[in-house]
C-alpha cells in the first residue's frame, strides 16, 4: 500500500505538479519509510529528462556564449572565496601526519615556484632581493606565492638549503674514532713533513751550540796554558 | 580540441568542480543546443531563452558543489535543472506568488534533487533514442499528453491544470499518472 502510494507521488513529484499536502506526505515517505521505491524514483526522474529529446533541436545565438563567459568574469570574485573557502576546509581536514607531508610537499612546492620567480626576474633584469616578500599577482600560482610569503618570515633560501645539508656532530665513540682518524690523516697528510723538518732543525741546533760549547772550553784552556 | 571532445560528461564535470572555466566551456558546447530546446519549449521567447540558457550555466559554476559525483548523472541533472528555472522564470513573470529567489532558494527550489539510485544517461544515447521517444509519446491519448506538456512545459500543479481545463483535480492526477506510467512502459518496451 505504501509503495503504491510512494510511486503515484512520485509521478507527481517528477513533473512537478505536486500540491503542498502531497510534497509533504511524500517527504515523510522518504525519511521514514525504507522501502521507499527510490530505484523506481531514478527510473522516472530519467523518463522526465529524456521527454524533451522528441524535440526539434534549437540553436541559441553564437554570441551567447561570450555574455554567459562575461557573467562568469563578473562573478570571478566570489568563486575565488569559495576556492580559498575550499582549501582552508581541506587542509584541516587531512590526518596529522599526511597534514606533515603535505606541508612538507607546499613548502617544497613554494621554494621552487619563489625561487623561479627569482629567477624570471632576475633574466628580465628586474631587481632582485631573496628577503623582500613578493609582490602580490593577480595570477594564481604567484597568488599562491605570496600567500605563503604572508603565512612565514621571509626566509633566505640558499642558506636554508646550506644549513640542512650539514650534518649534526655526532657524540658517539665511533664516530670520535672516525673523526679522530680523519684527523690524523689530516696531519699525516700536511703537517707531518713540516714537523719533521722542524725536527732535524732542532737537532742541528742542539748539535751545534754542544760543538760550539766544546770549542769554547778548549780555547778557554789553551788560553789558560799561554798565560802560564 | 581533440582531447577535448573525447572527455566523457563525468570527467568534465569533475573539472568543472576544480573551477576549469574551460570544461565549463566544453559542457555548454556539448549541451547548450539541448537544454536550449527545452528552455525555448518553457518560455517560447527567444531571449528570455538565452538569458536563462546563459543563467544557468553562472549556476552550474556556482554551485557545482551541489552536484552529487556519486551517482554521476549529469544528463538528467542538466535537463531538471534548465527546466526547473525555466518553469521559475516562468512562473515569476506569469505573476505567480514565490519566495524571493535567493541562494538558500536556488539550492531547494532549483538544484535537482536526484535518487542516488540511478542509472546515469549519456546524451549521446539519449540523442540516438529521439525516435523512441516520439513514438512513446505519440501512443499516449490526446488528453493524456496534453496534461503532460501542460505540467512539463507550462508548470502548472494539479490545481491550475484542473481550472484550464475545468476537470477536477482527482482526474488530473490520475491523468497524469496514467499518462506518465503509459510513457514509462512504451519506452521500455521500445528498449
Amino acid at each position: 500500500m505504501d509503495k503504491k502510494k510512494s510511486l503515484e507521488l512520485i509521478k507527481l513529484e517528477v513533473l512537478g505538479c505536486l500540491n503542498e499536502k502531497d510534497r509533504e506526505s511524500l517527504k515523510i515517505m522518504k525519511e521514514s519509510n525504507e522501502d521507499f521505491p527510490w530505484k523506481e524514483l531514478a527510473d522516472y526522474q530519467n523518463l522526465v529528462a529524456l521527454i524533451p529529446s522528441a524535440l526539434e533541436i534549437k540553436y541559441p545565438a553564437s554570441e551567447l556564449k561570450d555574455k554567459t563567459a562575461m557573467k562568469l568574469y563578473n562573478i570571478r570574485d566570489e568563486i575565488k572565496a569559495k576556492i580559498d573557502a575550499k582549501k582552508a576546509l581541506e587542509i584541516p581536514t587531512q590526518p596529522v601526519e599526511e597534514s606533515f607531508e603535505a606541508e612538507d610537499k607546499f613548502e617544497l612546492e613554494e621554494k621552487i615556484e619563489v625561487e623561479e620567480k627569482v629567477f624570471a626576474e632576475a633574466e628580465e633584469g628586474f631587481h632582485i632581493n631573496a628577503d623582500e616578500p613578493l609582490p602580490i599577482s593577480q595570477d594564481e600560482s604567484f597568488r599562491i606565492v605570496s600567500n605563503f610569503k604572508e603565512k612565514e618570515e621571509p626566509k633566505n633560501l640558499i642558506s636554508e638549503t646550506h644549513d640542512k645539508t650539514e650534518a649534526p656532530v655526532s657524540k658517539t665513540a665511533l664516530e670520535k674514532d672516525v673523526i679522530e682518524k680523519i684527523a690524523r690523516d689530516y696531519i699525516k697528510g700536511h703537517i707531518q713533513d713540516d714537523i719533521d723538518l722542524l725536527t732535524q732543525s732542532v737537532k742541528k741546533n742542539k748539535i751545534l751550540t754542544f760543538i760550539f760549547f766544546f770549542i769554547t772550553l778548549i780555547l778557554i784552556g789553551a788560553l789558560y796554558f799561554i798565560k802560564q | 580540441m581533440a582531447e577535448s571532445n573525447s572527455l566523457t560528461d563525468a570527467e568534465i564535470m569533475l573539472k568543472i568542480a576544480g573551477y576549469d572555466s574551460k570544461a565549463l566551456e566544453q559542457l555548454y558546447d556539448r549541451y547548450a543546443p539541448f537544454l536550449y530546446t527545452l528552455i525555448k519549449k518553457i518560455v517560447t521567447d527567444k531571449e528570455t531563452a538565452e538569458e536563462i540558457l546563459s543563467d544557468l550555466f553562472v549556476i552550474i559554476w556556482r554551485q557545482i558543489d551541489q552536484f552529487d559525483f556519486k551517482t554521476n548523472n549529469i544528463f538528467t541533472w542538466l535537463v531538471t535543472l534548465a527546466r526547473n528555472k525555466a518553469i521559475d522564470v516562468l512562473n515569476r513573470r506569469g505573476g505567480k506568488m514565490l519566495p524571493d529567489y535567493s541562494d538558500e532558494y536556488e539550492k531547494q527550489y532549483i538544484i535537482p534533487k536526484l535518487s542516488a539510485d540511478v542509472e546515469a544517461l549519456e546524451l549521446e544515447e539519449v540523442l540516438n533514442r529521439k525516435g523512441k521517444m516520439e513514438k512513446a509519446l505519440g501512443s499516449l491519448t490526446d488528453a493524456q499528453r496534453y496534461v503532460l506538456e501542460l505540467s512539463y512545459y507550462g508548470g502548472l500543479d494539479q490545481e491550475e491544470i484542473a481550472n484550464k481545463l475545468k476537470i477536477p483535480t482527482v482526474t488530473v492526477k490520475s491523468k497524469m499518472q496514467v499518462a506518465i506510467g503509459n510513457l514509462m512502459q512504451k519506452l521500455t518496451e521500445a528498449k
